[in-house]
């Protein structure tokens, strides 16, 4: 490996197969080199650079600047090829620290607009990101709207489907009444209809792209509208949201999904509008929680159950008043308790995964539950910390304010209380 | 599968069943008909016909006799007429046209094997318009202002604006044209100075001579009264009156008639033959004078043989000091009584004689129709009293806030209850028969009592009978002398108007003799008062009353008047919650000093809830003595028996502001949305100006218009955003539910409270109840049983993941059927609860009905009703379906009332959808709202805010009217039609809707006519 070579070596004039390397963590600068010809794999260039940088236990994010001044991603062998083949006349890596990664400045141009990059990668205020559209890494990714089942409905026609996924980002859309128009035997008829009447900045609904104002809403959830009042349309809407599927006759008819050929439309393809098959459009958008297993949208069926969540007290001691309240926090499922752990969360890592333990969805993780857990309730290390532990745990669980219980004041004091999802 | 729901069953054998056990019927309409408009009475058949402002004519006879026709147009019904002794009368509507209705018998039709003798109903028969004046295009000029069917009843003359009289031949109702009468031909036998070239106006009155037939009275609005001769179409004589008249009537010789007029006067006319000009009357009075007067509407004159005539008469009083009161004078020699009415007089007529043979008229009851009510006056007992309505009760005599259904009330409670309110009668009712009393009910004595209680804006509870057709009033509760009120009620609970002391030194006084007679009082001394729930007890007789100032009220049924202080219990369930401060009302303040309770239900107990808020919830488990009890800020449990607070919970949620602001902010909201669809309405009315034909003028509006437009109001639309925990009021409390059920584990069952919030929270209680064998030995058994409390500890908290509005919890026993009620297990009444396989809860959101299984909380069975129709859960209730066919064979089944008006029926525990029925209009907000279902399949609903529309679900279980009428008609002769009207009753089972009926058509129509 080349990493003898100091910093401090005149590099270009020993060896002229040799591909000056500047990588750059934070503030820091190393400089050395690599062979043009032969640059070795990936994995040990991530390794060299680790050390060099002395960097422990973290998960780093390499890229480049390349010829055109793009700050590109080294993640593969290929890439790690193609930056060292095409460094002229020196190679500029820049590494982050994956949680911090900003996509934003991944892409075109960015590094020519040097000055205006280097303050986007330096400033780590995660918050003030847009989310933007982000190439590669399909782990990180889930779906948050699909359009499904081209196959099988008019072309004028999309039927887009809205994953929740427990994100606080709203729906945020609005619909109102209106008429369209309808070919009739007798004729075009006005009839009475439900279009969306207004989209919310940064919504889930405006953040797909495939739905607009003036869009009509032709069926909520493979139920047709027409003759339902915009109350009843509203109900059915917020009755779906954990899992809507919406049917629209878009206002512009120009970005219809064009069907590459009829007959896969008569494939027999899954005409279940709650099918995990063939996407045609796949519109992803970075999403902060981590899904479970490599498929984000995996238990889709079952993100519709809407798994209520039961928190149960211990009985053990009936005779105790119960004063006030009792422990009553948690938020939704497991969606949001990452399995994987790569939450950013990490002082609060232990204690999800002792809770993850005693967490059982409703209904169908009820098997997992052991006949004698009850017993471990109540004397489960994880519970058993300070009260300020506990509360952290069950802030840790809050990501989503709207969908949390009220934590009433002092109600987690009470001793032997078990929470159980 | 996704839309398995979706798919109908197609088992034909569950189709037969579904049909013996479910069929939707609206029954029959309790209650006063709301805004009528219309009276009339048949002395033969002795019944009472109201027409209303929605065109319904509904006629009433005995208790129990029933009719009800429906105008295809809704129009005001100006005036019925019946055809009298015949079954068939006669409307007007405000629209000018004529109707015809009879009591009909229905072909006979053969349903399923079983033979249907044929439906009798109201029918219309025959409709007419009456004829525009030839030359003249208004059509105000014959309007029809008053009616006489002439006692011959061939002959209909009808009277009308335009001051013409036109005759209409029965039944056909066809125009006789050359018996028309037109002013002009009356103007020319006038004497000059009388003519002055001005019109007659209207006609104000027409009425029939009582011993010279074809001979009528005719008065014109001007004054003029004219007594004509039909057959020789010739004026006999003329009265020429001054002043503008409004009614007219006949002494019952012939010899007098009395006109009433405008100025608050009558007059007195001698009928005597000889000169054709009478220019003064014999005699004239403005009763309430000397100050101006308000006109007399309508006078009746009736004569008795003991003594002078009875004159009564609506309005005259002295516009100044009483212009606004609604009034109605009965006098007859020194007695004078002028009858105060809290709403409007629209017509009244007297039970009296009507044979030709007798001298005398003799009245024996005055029967006057108000605007909200129905009162009945005995005129032969002295001092007038008034008579109780066994019918037309004004169920909303203070606004009803809430309802309550008991079935199968112990004979020993409703007799209890039925003394309770005997003694709360005024003196001054009399028991005296019901004066209209015509048909003869069929109906078999009621299977069982059945009990609907109605809750009150002013804090009363009235309890009624509910188990026949007529709802009658059974007792009344007054919650209001436990708390210390502004216009405290001295020493006697009950209203002072009844006290017979202070009434008669008010008549000493005062002029006019006022006597406030009904009990319509729409204004409420403090609307904290109100009640807002209601739950019976019907075996410990234990009443459990809820009201808007956050009062739960326990009572005790008791036989004796008792003095004694109510306890007071506070309980604050914010639960030292900080940054809440309640901005709404303030709490009732509780008598201090012990008050007299008449028999009945007691207070025995009062809890104050903190904050105030309108109690949402109630439920009472009097074998545990237990009352549970939720606000919008949390709920409490409270053991009655050993006083004493057991749990108090807050259900808040930190953002939730509204919560505490009380009902007072939500006005405000109510004003700007008011504000918002004024200005649609005003957009609208703007938009529909351009439609009209363009003028030049109509430039300037359509430029208007435009402009309106340009400032658009934001269109209707609808947020589309999943339930969020801190929506407003999202702590309501929805629903409790007790139950013996598996809390803990699936070996020991134990007591349980339930309590549901409108943010899809549920929260389940394991209960302690010293005394209560929860299926394991008792810890503590050393400890005596007196000292030792109710607990309660939290053992599971359900957060649906929907979050909408839990509207019921009912737990399920082992074979899937609710548990019985409390006492009817451990006293045998019911069959006891299957405690040896797994219960399960059934948690009925407005959006989801789902069955959980026990202890372990995971779902079982589940129906997504709004997702999946768009509408969502308003009322449920488990009800148990007995087939029609099949004895002993019973369901039960979930019904839910939903936002739309209809009914789903489900079964149970599988949730799985039985049958749907329209029911209510999804308009009808208030309609669905006040919804109350029984135990068997029936239910309530509130179709105006004096009615309860009764309807069943159950193709058994049905109380429908059920009556014999005797007519007389005529059909060429004269002769008997024995008439068993419309019978049909309990345990006939209907397909389509149709239910069955014997009509026993006694009729000898041949033989008669041969004879």
């Amino acid at each position: 490996m080349n990493r003898s070579f100091n910093k401090s070596q005149p590099l270009r004039h020993i060896d002229c197969n040799a591909v000056e390397v500047k990588s750059k963590y934070g503030a820091e600068f190393r400089r050395f080199s690599v062979d043009r010809v032969k640059p070795g794999r990936f994995e040990e260039f991530y390794k060299l650079l680790l050390h060099i940088h002395r960097i422990a236990n973290m998960e780093m994010m390499i890229g480049y600047a390349d010829v055109h001044g793009d700050l590109l991603p080294i993640n593969n062998d290929d890439n790690f090829c193609k930056a060292v083949s095409t460094a002229h006349p020196l190679l500029r890596i820049f590494i982050q620290r994956q949680e911090e990664v900003d996509y934003s400045t991944f892409g075109t141009n960015t590094i020519t607009r040097k000055k205006k990059a280097v303050v986007a990668l330096r400033n780590s205020d995660i918050s003030r990101r847009r989310p933007n559209i982000h190439i590669g890494l399909p782990h990180d990714f889930r779906p948050v709207s699909s359009i499904i089942d081209v196959d099988i409905l008019p072309e004028s026609h999309r039927r887009v489907r809205l994953y929740r996924h427990g994100s606080d980002k709203p729906l945020g859309f609005y619909i109102r009444d209106g008429t369209s128009m309808r070919v009739t035997p007798h004729g075009v008829e006005k009839v009475p209809g439900i279009f969306i009447s207004r989209m919310v900045p940064g919504g889930l609904a405006e953040s797909t792209g495939l739905l607009a104002i003036n869009d009509e809403v032709l069926e909520v959830n493979g139920i047709e509208v027409s003759g339902k009042s915009l109350d009843q349309v509203t109900d059915m809407m917020i009755a779906n949201s954990h899992n809507l599927i919406v049917t629209v006759k878009p206002v512009n008819q120009r970005n219809n999904v064009v069907r590459s050929s009829r007959i896969s439309g008569s494939s027999g393809q899954s005409s279940d509008s709650s099918g995990s098959t063939g996407y045609p459009s796949l519109s992803m958008a970075a999403a902060r929680e981590t899904p479970s297993g490599a498929h984000g949208y995996h238990d889709d069926l079952e993100s519709d159950e809407e798994t209520d969540i039961v928190i149960e007290s211990s009985l053990k001691r009936p005779s105790q008043r119960s004063s006030s309240s009792l422990a009553s926090s948690a938020s939704r499922t497991q969606q949001q308790l990452p399995p994987s752990h790569r939450s950013p969360q990490h002082h609060h890592h232990h204690h999800h995964v002792s809770l993850n333990q005693q967490l059982h969805k409703e209904p169908k993780h009820s098997q997992q539950h052991k006949p004698g857990q009850p017993q471990l309730h109540s004397s489960n290390p994880a519970l058993r910390h300070s009260n300020g532990s506990l509360h952290k745990i069950l802030n840790s669980l809050k990501t989503d304010p709207r969908h949390s219980f009220a934590l009433p004041k002092g109600g987690v004091e009470e001793d032997g209380t078990v929470i159980t999802l | 599968m996704k839309f398995r729901f979706r798919r109908q069953s197609t088992d034909p054998q569950r189709e037969k069943i579904k049909q013996e056990l479910f069929a939707f019927k609206k029954t029959v309409e309790h209650g006063f008909p709301h805004q009528p408009s219309a009276l009339a009475f048949d002395p033969k058949l002795q019944l009472m016909a109201i027409g209303t402002k929605s065109g319904a004519i509904k006629i009433y006879g005995a208790p129990g006799v029933e009719f009800t026709g429906l105008h295809k147009d809704a129009t005001a019904v100006t005036q019925i007429l019946f055809l009298p002794g015949r079954g068939c009368l006669l409307s007007v509507l405000d629209d000018n046209t004529i109707h015809r209705w009879e009591l009909v018998a229905e072909s006979t039709r053969e349903v399923g094997g079983v033979k249907k003798e044929g439906v009798v109903s109201l029918r219309e028969v025959d409709s007419y318009s009456l004829p525009g004046r030839p030359g003249i295009e208004s059509s105000s000029a014959t309007r029809a202002t008053v009616l006489l069917l002439l006692k011959s009843c061939d002959l209909l003359c009808v009277g009308t604006e335009g001051g013409g009289v036109y005759v209409l031949e029965l039944p056909r109702l066809s125009l006789k044209e050359n018996q028309t009468l037109l002013q002009d031909h009356v103007t020319q036998s006038l004497p000059d100075d009388y003519r002055c070239g001005k019109s007659l106006g209207p006609v104000e009155s027409l009425q029939e001579h009582p011993q010279q037939a074809g001979k009528i009275l005719i008065g014109y609005s001007r004054g003029l009264v004219v007594l004509w001769d039909l057959s020789s179409r010739h004026a006999d004589q003329l009265f020429l009156g001054k002043q503008q008249l409004e009614s007219l009537v006949w002494e019952r010789s012939g010899n007098l008639f009395v006109s009433s007029h405008n100025d608050g006067g009558y007059s007195v006319w001698a009928v005597t033959n000889g000169n054709i000009y009478n220019h003064q009357p014999v005699s004239s009075t403005i009763p309430y004078g000397p100050f101006p007067c308000k006109a007399i509407t309508k006078i009746l004159w009736r004569t008795t043989q003991l003594s002078s005539p009875v004159i009564l008469y609506s309005g005259g009083m002295p516009r100044a000091s009483y212009g606004d009161r609604h009034c109605l004078t009965i006098q007859q020699d020194k007695e004078h009584v002028t009858l105060d009415f809290t709403s409007r007089v629209i017509d009244f007529f007297t039970v009296h004689n009507m044979d030709n043979d007798k001298e005398f008229d003799d009245p024996s009851a005055l029967v006057v129709l108000l605007e909200e009510e129905l009162v009945v006056i005995d005129l032969l007992t002295p001092g007038w009293p008034s008579l109780p309505t066994p019918y037309l009760a004004p169920l909303h005599s203070s606004a009803i806030t809430c309802s309550c259904h008991v079935t199968n009330v112990s004979t020993k409670l409703w007799e209890r209850l039925i003394n309770a309110g005997k003694a709360q009668q005024s003196r001054r009712h009399t028991h005296r028969k019901w004066p209209i009393c015509g048909g003869k009910s069929l109906a078999p004595p009621p299977r069982q009592q059945e009990l609907l209680l109605t809750g009150h804006e002013d804090g009363t509870v009235r309890f009624w009978d509910a188990s026949g057709v007529a709802l009658t009033p059974l007792y009344k509760l007054s919650t209001a002398n436990v708390f210390h009120t502004d216009c405290d009620p001295i020493d006697d609970p009950h209203d002072p108007c009844d006290d017979p002391d202070m009434q008669q030194q008010e008549e000493e006084e005062e002029w006019p003799p006022f006597r406030k007679v009904g009990c319509f009082d729409p204004y409420s001394d403090d609307p904290r008062l109100g009640i807002q729930k209601i739950s019976l007890c019907k075996y410990s007789n234990k009443l459990v009353v809820a009201g808007t100032a956050g009062q739960v009220i326990v009572l005790g049924l008791n036989d004796e008047r008792s003095d004694h202080l109510v306890d007071v219990s506070v309980m604050d369930l914010l639960q030292d919650r900080e940054g809440f401060t309640w901005k709404g009302h303030d709490r009732l303040e509780p008598r201090l000093k012990p008050a007299p309770f008449l028999p009945g239900f007691q207070p025995l107990v009062l809890l104050q809830c903190l904050p105030p808020a309108s109690v949402t919830a109630v439920a009472l488990h009097a074998e545990w003595n237990l009352v549970a009890f939720g606000t919008s800020h949390g709920f409490g449990l409270f053991d009655y028996h050993r006083r004493n607070a057991v749990l108090a919970r807050c259900t808040l949620h930190p953002n939730d502001s509204l919560a505490m602001e009380g009902p007072l902010s939500r006005v405000k909201s109510l004003k700007k949305s008011l504000r918002q669809s004024f200005r649609r309405i005003r957009k609208s009315r703007v938009s529909g100006k351009k439609r009209a034909v363009i003028t030049t003028t109509s430039k300037v509006q359509e430029a208007n218009a435009a402009l309106a437009e340009q400032e658009e109001v934001a269109p209707v639309q609808r947020r589309i955003e999943p339930r969020s925990a801190d929506d407003s009021l999202s702590g309501v409390v929805r629903c409790f539910c007790f139950a013996d059920t598996f809390l803990r584990d699936g070996t020991h069952h134990g007591p349980t409270l339930w309590a549901g919030t409108n943010s899809g929270s549920v929260y389940a209680y394991a209960l302690e109840v010293p005394g209560v064998d929860s299926g394991r030995t008792c810890e503590r058994g050393g400890a005596s049983e007196s000292s030792m409390c109710v607990e309660a500890v939290l053992g599971k908290e359900i957060q649906l993941m929907h979050r909408a509005p839990v509207v019921s919890i009912c737990v399920l026993d082992g074979r899937g059927k609710p548990l019985p009620d409390p006492y009817e297990a451990s006293q045998d009444l019911s069959i006891a609860p299957d405690m040896t396989n797994a219960h399960s809860v059934l948690i009925a959101s407005e959006e989801q009905l789902k069955v959980f299984s026990l202890p372990k909380v995971s779902a079982k069975t589940k129906f997504k009703l709004t997702a999946h129709e768009g509408c969502r859960v308003r009322k449920v209730a488990l009800v148990l379906f007995s087939s029609a066919v099949q004895e002993d064979y019973s369901e039960h089944t979930l019904v839910c009332l939903t936002n739309m008006g209809d009914m789903h029926l489900f079964n149970m525990p599988g949730l799985r959808p039985q049958v749907r029925f329209d029911c209510i209009r999804k308009e009808d907000i208030s309609g669905i709202a006040s919804c109350v279902f029984t135990k068997n399949g029936q239910g309530f609903y509130l179709i105006s805010p004096s009615e309860y529309e009764r309807f069943s679900l159950s193709a058994k279980v049905l109380i429908k009217p059920q009556c014999s009428v005797q007519l007389l008609r005529h059909l060429g002769h004269m002769f008997t039609w024995l008439v068993a009207l419309s019978s049909w009753f309990i345990c006939q089972c209907s397909f389509n809707g149709f239910a069955l009926c014997t009509l026993s058509l006694k009729t000898d129509h041949r033989s008669q006519k041969n004879t």
